[in-house]
């Protein structure tokens, strides 16, 4: 019985020792975590993502975006938990996590000090592996604890907790030259709570390109102890020449003990940290651990023999080039394509070897890399130039060469491609009005010897002309005969505008004999009144011819000429005042007249008609 | 000089004028409507319905009323599939005539209405004679005017010469294609940028055409 009891005890204090441990183990983790359950599903499955927050929740939470995963906030949960005595107020957000496509997402961490959690979405049945959405293939599973000893160039921090090793492969370098580097960051499993940046070089002579976001992760035993391993690549340029200490370094959250470190070896001794936190409490600490420097020599360029097309390219390249299609009408566009390989400097690759290509017409080409590594170090850049030939025949694009430094040999080196040759037909907009002689010996069959369905109902041909055109553009069109007709409406034009001139011109002169005629007309029956002595008749022919002269020249009627209207045109006349008063008197009056006073009214009458008068 | 002097001189001066020109226009080496009529048979019979297109094109320039040369056109062009071209009432005025027969006509024209307006001034006799003048003139002149309106368009044009033509957003090789251009396809060409011709379509679509795909209806360089 008292066996009994004493196992139900035993078994009462593990229980409250398990309690007890888990207390400050959450009051060291971060205040906000997220989790997500389960963490690989197929595609058209949904997962639980919980963020969880621990306190008075005044942390920010930032509620992760990820391309090709639809979040769906499903639940608030707000409750209170006890931990060892402490009030613990506690709010969750429950997400419903729906992948759109197949892949290995990373949801990124909902705090900076938190981790990033991995969602593996499978197209087809569970298993089977899938691609990374947007990052490399992932890495094989890291060997856990594949060896115990301290590997070389990997120096702990004071702590023991961290390191951070740079390999760089030469202590040689060049100004320009590039060259991959791995940095490495362990960090000591229950020791750090978070790596809180990308590790970067210390100082500025140096300057990291590319470097992956996505580090390889693996584990491993160093001195015997279990370290979680961040790796990342990338490639190493070189700004300026002389010597330099190289470093890199990794801002890191560790946990710093609370108390002494001789009282706490027992912790270290577990190696676990649920037993290292149920020993002692431990604080968040942010730290840099700085890998140790290394001392690289960076050389100026050689200027002895350096090539007049050198552009600063460092590494070992090759080149090859080709054209396609080999057989092409002349103005018909070709495609030139320049392959380097090799790996180096790609950035410093350019295509000015396509720049002077006689007989060819050129057009700016585009270009494109196809690294084989992550880093970008190695690969193939490709340069595609549209081109076209403007002669036919064979044509040959000559020769490319590009110059580059190789730091091996420490000179510099010239690739050369081979000559390319192009057979150029004749274009056939060119020699469309010109037979060909295939086409002029053409029967129904088409040029690969098969029926021709143009062939079938053609009407037959014409006798050939004598008469050849120069041009096909009509004769109204062409501006030297446009000058024909042109002229030609001009000078008609000038002589149409000369006879109209002319008839103007003839047209007084003509009114004027006609008057003349007239007077003169007038005048003889104005004669013969007089020598007859009839008063009456003579001043009513001469009225009527004064008021037809000038009813002509002020373009009234004759009848509208009256002894009012000459007063007011030409002012007080006596002559015509009393010619027409005379007139009047002798057609009513029947007065005679004496032979010298007609003689002098024939006088005035002459000098109106014949325009000697008064205007 | 007087009046009718100066007609007379006008119009011999003008008919010593066009006769220069149709004898500088007959050439050695050039075009005849039948050479071209028979090229355009010669590229049918090889399987180029693109350059048998051309070649009647330019053949019916100079005869346009040719029935052999419309018969062969549309012959290849319905085989070809590609659609049929329809004519206005100006199309077939201007078809009454070749172009040459017409300049020469419109010229005529001008001389008989500048003659009757002269005449009109010299003397008011035959008004009739005059009237009837006139208007034949103006009916020459106008026949000229149609074979113009209706050519114009014609000189502005090319045929599509190579198989499925990629028509492209910019004039250079590497530019997008907007749509494809079937062989013998008249299209209108409207501009010329460094080895490439801004086209458009009679459906209305236009993009930019390889020059050594496509040959103006009427040639930029004359004939050797």
């Amino acid at each position: 019985m008292s066996r009994k009891l004493r196992c139900i005890g035993l078994t009462i204090a593990v229980i409250w020792a398990g309690i007890f441990a888990a207390a400050p183990a959450m009051a060291d983790d971060p205040l906000v975590y997220a989790t997500i359950q389960p963490s690989q599903i197929n595609l058209g499955e949904s997962a639980h993502f919980t963020i969880t927050n621990l306190g008075d929740g005044s942390n920010p939470i930032t509620l992760p975006v990820v391309s090709g995963l639809k979040f769906e906030i499903v639940a608030r949960t707000r409750e209170i938990q006890i931990v060892n005595g402490t009030t613990l107020p506690s709010s969750s957000i429950v997400m419903r996590v729906t992948p759109q496509i197949a892949g290995i997402f990373t949801i990124p961490a909902v705090t900076p000090k938190a981790s990033p959690l991995v969602l593996q979405v499978n197209a087809a049945p569970s298993g089977v592996p899938v691609p990374r959405v947007g990052a490399p293939p992932p890495p094989p599973p890291p060997p856990i604890f594949s060896g115990g000893s301290i590997p070389k160039g990997v120096h702990l921090s004071d702590d023991g907790s961290a390191y951070v090793r740079l390999s760089v492969p030469k202590r040689e370098l060049f100004v320009g030259e590039s060259v991959p580097v791995e940095i490495e960051v362990g960090m000591r499993s229950g020791f750090v709570s978070s790596l809180n940046g990308m590790p970067k070089l210390t100082g500025d002579d140096f300057a990291l390109n590319s470097l992956s976001r996505q580090p390889e992760r693996s584990e491993k035993l160093i001195n015997g102890e279990n370290f979680v391993l961040f790796t990342w690549r990338s490639v190493l340029a070189v700004i300026k020449p002389g010597s330099f200490a190289l470093s890199a370094q990794a801002p890191l959250t560790v946990k710093i003990r609370t108390r002494p470190k001789r009282d706490s070896q027992l912790d270290d001794r577990f190696g676990d940290p649920f037993w290292q936190n149920f020993f002692g409490a431990t604080i968040p600490k942010d730290i840099d651990v700085v890998s140790p420097p290394q001392e690289v020599k960076v050389l100026e360029l050689p200027a002895a023999g350096r090539p007049a097309d050198f552009h600063g390219a460092i590494g070992t390249f090759s080149i090859t080039s080709d054209i396609s299609p080999g057989k092409a009408d002349a103005g018909d566009p070709m495609t030139l394509r320049m392959r380097i390989t090799g790996s180096g400097s790609f950035d410093r690759v350019d295509s000015t070897m396509l720049d002077h290509l006689d007989q060819w017409k050129t057009y700016p080409p585009k270009s494109s890399f196809n690294t084989s590594d992550p880093i970008g170090f190695s690969g193939m850049k490709t340069f595609e130039q549209p081109v076209i030939a403007s002669k036919a025949g064979m044509q040959t694009l000559p020769a490319l060469s590009f110059s580059y430094f190789d730091p091996g040999s420490r000179k510099y080196e010239t690739a050369r491609s081979a000559p390319l040759t192009v057979s150029i037909s004749p274009s056939q907009a060119d020699s469309a009005a010109t037979p060909s002689p295939a086409v002029a010996g053409a029967g129904s069959r088409d040029a690969s010897g098969s029926e021709n369905k143009y062939a079938a109902a053609l009407r037959p041909d014409h006798p050939a002309a004598a008469r050849l055109t120069a041009s096909l553009i009509p004769l109204f069109l062409r501006p030297k005969f446009l000058a024909v007709p042109s002229f030609l409406a001009i000078a008609l034009a000038a002589a149409w505008l000369g006879a109209k001139r002319r008839r103007a011109d003839e047209r007084p002169t003509a009114n004027r004999r006609v008057a003349s005629k007239t007077a003169k007309r007038v005048l003889a029956q104005l004669e013969a009144a007089a020598r007859a002595g009839n008063a009456a008749l003579f001043f009513d022919l001469a009225r009527k011819a004064l008021q037809r002269v000038y009813a002509e020249r002020w373009q009234l009627s004759p009848e509208q000429i009256t002894t009012a209207e000459i007063d007011a045109r030409m002012g007080t006349n006596d002559d015509i005042r009393q010619l027409f008063a005379y007139a009047d008197e002798s057609k009513y009056s029947g007065r005679e007249l004496q032979a010298t006073r007609f003689a002098r009214w024939l006088e005035i009458v002459r000098e109106h008609l014949t325009g000697e008068g008064p205007a | 000089m007087n009046a009718r002097m100066w007609v007379v001189a006008c119009l011999a001066f003008g008919v010593l004028m066009g006769t220069s020109q149709a004898g500088a226009q007959a050439t050695s080496a050039g075009y005849s409507a039948a050479g071209l009529y028979n090229l355009g048979n010669s590229y049918a019979r090889a399987g180029k319905p693109g350059l048998a297109i051309l070649n009647y094109e330019r053949a019916s320039l100079l005869a346009p009323g040719d029935p052999d040369i419309e018969a062969n056109l549309r012959f290849v062009r319905s085989t070809a599939r590609l659609p049929a071209e329809s004519r206005n009432t100006i199309d077939r005025l201007a078809r009454i005539g070749s172009p040459f027969t017409l300049s020469w006509i419109g010229v005529f024209g001008i001389a008989i209405i500048g003659a009757g307006a002269v005449a009109a001034q010299l003397s008011s006799r035959h008004r009739r004679l005059r009237v009837a003048a006139l208007l034949v003139g103006l009916t020459m002149l106008a026949s000229t005017i149609c074979s113009g309106v209706a050519l114009w368009p014609k000189l502005h044009s090319g045929v599509i010469i190579a198989a499925s033509t990629p028509a492209r957003v910019s004039p250079v090789p590497m530019g997008d294609s907007l749509f494809v251009l079937r062989e013998g396809e008249t299209v209108r060409i409207s501009a010329e940028h460094e080895g490439f011709t801004f086209i458009s379509t009679a459906a209305g679509r236009s993009g930019w055409v390889a020059d050594s795909h496509l040959a103006p209806i009427v040639p930029r360089r004359p004939a050797n």
